[in-house]
């Protein structure tokens, strides 16, 4: 008796659950074409974590307001295995973005994206950081909107407190030397180091290739001597966390920078809107600023590192036209605007869209922030080809043996260049 | 129904069945009712796992990037995977790892579950706790043991320095070390889930066995060698394959704790796998990978079928 | 039922050692006092154990707690902070309004509940097919139901997904459920346990005049509710924490699993640990309950031996 009545109540419970299941969990629901207008699907990562989109896709809408945008959200963590799983069953979402350079080249060799040659002839071509990525044999697959590049923030009060001048135009080896003036104990007694690099390979090899001119997918690694010479040293030094304790805390750089635990890092630009965030919701009062990447030598331009975020047309897209016309649009002067304005960094670089970006309150606004905004130059950090990703993986993988210390710097550098060679361009 | 099938139960009032007659006839009853039995599952476990299996299977002698139609290359793949030092260091390290997970969860599962079958106040809570580290979330596992490998201030090397180990190993930041980590790990983990079913088939251990072993007068070890041990095979027999079939796939802990590294150390096939299909869109390659781990958890598989069928005899 | 499947299964204790059930007993009451004192120590012994044990077993789970009531940029620090400075209770309240928590919750539940009772219902009608009735073949087919455990999900994900879209079952729960509710995992785990139940119970009951649906329903399924608490048990949890899964097949938020809505968390550069810890947290609740409703089923076995005689 009484286990029938059990399993006729967890019946019932599980029947109600069903019913209710669907309607229960909030979020956008799909909306049909409500009264003639168009929807236009653009597939994006974590929506509600990656407010550009919203801006983007507000910005069109009242623009044009026979259009529906609706976004499928994916989350960031697998964004290329999920697109490249829905793509294999022919899904028919308009809009792809295209989150790295190196998913981007997978898809546009296998057909599965739509030449938009016509979008980009349109578009302001001069002024468009990070293109070039996209130029597959003057065939274009996509087109960028947005450009990260990588600066140096600071922490002004730690800068102060060691009696030091602002990191204006500094050489690797003067950082090197400030991060070692830098680390201590702060005033409540926590440690303090010089500087945070995180413990992607960028924070090196990239450096090193942009400004040295060195290829990362070439075979040949001797560029990048220097620069691990260097950062091994700080490491030794203790004025940076080693990379066995970063790597395995999985230490958060935001925290490093945001808690006054570094005084120096590298990062990337899209890290500005993230700081000043934490600093309006007071989850920080951190004093911070910017200035350039520092450099081989002094005096030169400012060469840096960066990649681009791009929109492309799917093949079995439904509204192919639409599409276009959208991408048209976000990479141009109003789609720059309307992400400049919310802290994102656009590929559209002219004075406009600067002005419009120094006008997010909670900016830096002394000269140096200013100017490191504007660098010389802004390398590629990964070529674009199909062998990226297979030498992307080498090279972490000979990244980790050389910075935990099991093979000195020459030997890593050797054996990078050996597997590149024989795994890769074979 | 037949006695081949019988366990450690010794042979009580055997009923003789009638079985001679109509031994044919009741062949064919017994198939269609095996059948109708096995076809609920059969048919779904057909439809979406048997199907795209064999399909992945296929994929292994063709070129194919998801993107487009497949196209026959005969045994390339084999061939480029046999040349590939990524395939041998991965497959070295996944068989380091089964070597060091199956016996250890094995033993530490079974020995939990010894302690754990028993009437006490409380003894839910504990079970629930041996359980908790199969749910606590991956990040904060990763996380806490590597703050407990930690080479330097990490407690484990300072106990080591403690009890006159004068070098201790560099734990997850060591190539020859990491995988010792894992594993570790990947058993503290693991020891919960198989503990459960172990209970499960504690359960099923008639308790006149243990009585009358105790009057005849047999220790604690010797019931639990000539009882315990017995009566548990089906369940050690299906424990053992369970790990085994796991520590080949080993995944998720791998990626969060050391993501294969530091360099090679750690890679998986699985992660392989992973990174050659979906992550670079080489569908044929990654697949012929898992075919060939597939008959390598097979043959494994069959020895401990035949093993465990010759001891039922 | 039950009093089916202990008649039955008297009839084979005491067929089998006549006589012997008796002159047992007696041994035994004349022991029990010194018996229970021994037995009193070793329950001592035992719970010191286990309090250890739990310990060293709960560190992770504590650093979770922990950092679920943490500031976010508190979360990773070197070396780790097992004390919020401060704490961040709000992190409880919060995560209701900044992800859909409550309707994630329902969608695991939901999909939790129905794969399942689903693998544990077809799973145990397999097994006795497997283990109980012997016809030609079944040896071979059952090798291939284990065989087919070993191939890595990440091989045949695709060809999978390929077909289910062009059955037109991505982005439902349907997908899930028929892929996840009919694996090889509770045939072997279930058809295992029911080697260990004597075939002369089958046999018995056969005679008695039942069919083999009878068997199944009436002695096979009472006696095995520790193998079915099992697997209720781990295939829920397995569900419940599933990511992959529904990360592939549930495109729309308003599908997401719980496992999905704290991997939201995660962003671009950087990620939430104090919300997804948070969440963890939350999302541990229901597996708890579950757990020790199933356990209790766990109690028959050695310990009890001398009491029910």
């Amino acid at each position: 008796m009484k286990r029938t009545t059990l399993a006729a109540i967890a019946l019932a419970a599980t029947v109600s659950l069903g019913l209710t299941a669907c309607a229960g969990a909030a979020g956008p629901a799909e909306t049909a074409d409500a009264g003639g207008k168009t929807t236009l699907s653009v597939s994006v990562w974590n929506y509600e974590g990656t407010p550009e989109f919203k801006a983007l896709f507000d910005g069109y809408e009242a623009a044009h307001p026979d259009v529906n945008i609706e976004p499928v959200d994916i989350l960031a963590d697998d964004y290329p295995q999920k697109v490249t799983t829905m793509l294999a069953g022919g899904d028919t979402t308009d809009v792809l973005t295209m989150k790295n350079v190196i998913d981007y080249s997978r898809y546009a060799n296998n057909g599965q994206l739509q030449e938009i040659n016509g979008v980009v002839d349109s578009l302001d071509k001069g002024n468009l950081a990070g293109l070039d990525a996209f130029n597959l044999d003057g065939k274009y697959f996509a087109a960028p909107y947005r450009q990260d590049f990588w600066l140096l923030y600071y922490n002004k009060d730690l800068f102060k407190a060691a009696g030091l001048e602002e990191p204006k135009n500094i050489t690797w080896d003067q950082y090197a030397e400030l991060a070692k003036k830098l680390a201590g104990t702060s005033a409540d007694g926590k440690k303090v180091y010089g500087t945070y690099q995180h413990y992607w390979r960028s924070t090196v090899q990239a450096i090193a290739a942009a400004q040295n001119n060195g290829d990362l997918i070439g075979g040949d690694y001797t560029f990048a001597r220097d620069q691990y010479n260097m950062t091994l040293d700080l490491q030794k030094s203790g004025a940076m966390m080693d990379f066995g304790t970063a790597m395995s805390q999985k230490t958060s750089y935001r925290t490093m920078f945001e808690t006054a635990q570094t005084a120096m890092m590298p990062m990337g630009s899209w890290y500005i809107s993230g700081i000043v965030a934490a600093k309006q919701a007071g989850k920080s009062n951190v004093n911070w600023g910017l200035a350039q990447l520092p450099q081989k030598s002094a005096g030169g331009n400012t060469t840096t590192f960066g990649s681009p975020t791009a929109f492309a047309v799917n093949k079995n897209a439904k509204h192919s036209d639409e599409a276009k016309k959208f991408i048209e649009w976000a990479a141009g002067a109003e789609g720059a605007k309307a992400i400049a304005k919310i802290g994102v960094v656009p590929a559209l670089q002219t004075e406009d869209v600067t002005a419009e970006y120094f006008k997010l309150p909670g900016l830096p606004t002394d000269e140096l922030s200013k100017a490191a905004f504007s660098p010389d130059k802004t390398v590629l950090e990964m070529p674009v080809s199909d062998k990226s990703a297979a030498t992307d993986k080498i090279l972490t993988q000979e990244h980790e043996l050389i910075m935990v210390g099991e093979r000195s710097v020459g030997d890593g550098i050797a054996e990078m260049g050996k597997r590149v060679k024989d795994e890769v361009l074979k | 129904m037949t006695t081949d099938t019988i366990q450690a139960a010794p042979p009580r009032n055997r009923v003789q069945g009638n079985r001679k007659q109509g031994n044919r006839k009741q062949a064919r009853r017994n198939t269609l009712i095996g059948w109708t039995f096995i076809l609920p599952n059969f048919l779904g476990f057909l439809a979406f796992t048997l199907i795209p299996v064999l399909a992945a299977f296929a994929l292994a002698f063709m070129e194919w990037t998801s993107f487009s139609a497949p196209k026959w290359v005969g045994l390339a793949n084999f061939e480029r995977m046999l040349g590939s030092d990524s395939f041998w260091v991965a497959l070295r390290n996944t068989l380091l790892y089964a070597l060091g997970h199956v016996p250890l969860t094995l033993a530490l599962a079974l020995i939990l579950a010894m302690l754990l079958n028993r009437k006490l106040k409380g003894i839910g809570y504990f079970r629930v706790a041996i359980f908790f580290p199969y749910i606590t979330s991956l990040v904060a596992v990763a996380v806490v043991w590597n703050m407990l490998f930690s080479p330097d201030s990490g407690p484990i090397n300072q106990f080591l320095q403690f009890v006159g180990v004068a070098n201790p190993p560099g734990w997850t930041s060591s190539s020859d070390w990491a995988m010792p980590a894992v594993i570790l790990t990947s058993v503290w983990r693991d020891m919960g889930y198989y503990m459960i079913l172990y209970l499960a088939g504690l359960q099923a251990i008639p308790t006149e066995l243990y009585e009358a072993a105790e009057v005849d007068g047999a220790s604690a070890w010797q019931r639990f060698w000539n009882v315990t041990l017995p009566s548990l095979r089906p369940t050690t027999f299906f424990v053992v394959v369970m790990l085994t079939v796991s520590s080949f796939k080993v995944f998720d802990l791998i990626v969060v704790m050391t993501n294969g590294g530091p360099g090679r150390s750690t890679t998986v096939l699985s992660q392989l796998i992973y990174q050659e299909g979906i992550g670079e869109g080489k569908f044929g390659y990654s697949s012929a990978i898992s075919l060939v781990l597939f008959l390598i958890v097979l043959t494994v598989t069959v020895l401990q079928f035949k093993l465990q069928q010759r001891r039922e005899r | 039922m039950t009093n089916l499947t202990e008649d039955l299964r008297a009839e084979v204790a005491l067929g089998g050692t006549p006589g012997g059930t008796a002159g047992h007993e007696r041994g035994l009451a004349e022991r029990r006092s010194p018996r229970a004192r021994k037995e009193r120590t070793v329950n001592v012994v035992i719970y010191a154990v286990l309090v250890v044990l739990v310990a060293a077993l709960l560190v992770p789970f504590l650093w979770m707690l922990s950092s679920s009531l943490k500031e976010n940029n508190q979360v990773f620090t070197v070396p780790i902070q097992w004390i919020p400075e401060e704490f961040l209770w709000s992190n409880y309240s919060d995560i209701w309004t900044r992800i859909p928590m409550m309707g994630y919750l329902q969608n695991s539940l939901y999909l939790s509940v129905i794969i399942t009772f689903l693998q544990v219902l077809t799973g145990s009608l397999a097994a006795y097919g497997f283990s109980k009735i012997r016809f030609p073949g079944r040896d071979v087919l059952f090798l291939g139901y284990i065989a087919t455990i070993a191939v890595p999900w990440q091989a045949y994900m695709v060809p999978q997904y390929i077909m289910m879209q062009q059955l037109g079952l991505t982005n439902s729960f349907n997908a899930l459920i028929l892929l996840q509710a009919f694996g090889a995992f509770g045939v072997f785990l279930m058809r295992q346990y029911y080697m260990t139940i004597p075939d002369e119970l089958c046999e018995a009951a056969r005679i008695d005049g039942l069919s083999e649906y009878g068997i199944w329903a009436r002695v096979i399924l009472p006696l095995s509710k520790p193998a079915l608490a099992s697997l209720g048990l781990l295939t829920f949890v397995n569900t419940w924490n599933d990511y992959m899964g529904p990360f592939i097949y549930l495109t729309s938020n308003r599908l997401w699993t719980v496992q999905l809505g704290l991997r939201s968390f995660v962003g671009q550069f950087d990620a939430e640990f104090a919300m997804i810890m948070t969440g963890s947290v939350i999302s541990v609740v229901p597996i708890l309950i579950i757990f020790l409703i199933g356990q209790r089923y766990f109690i028959q076995g050695i310990a009890t031996s001398g009491m029910k005689g």
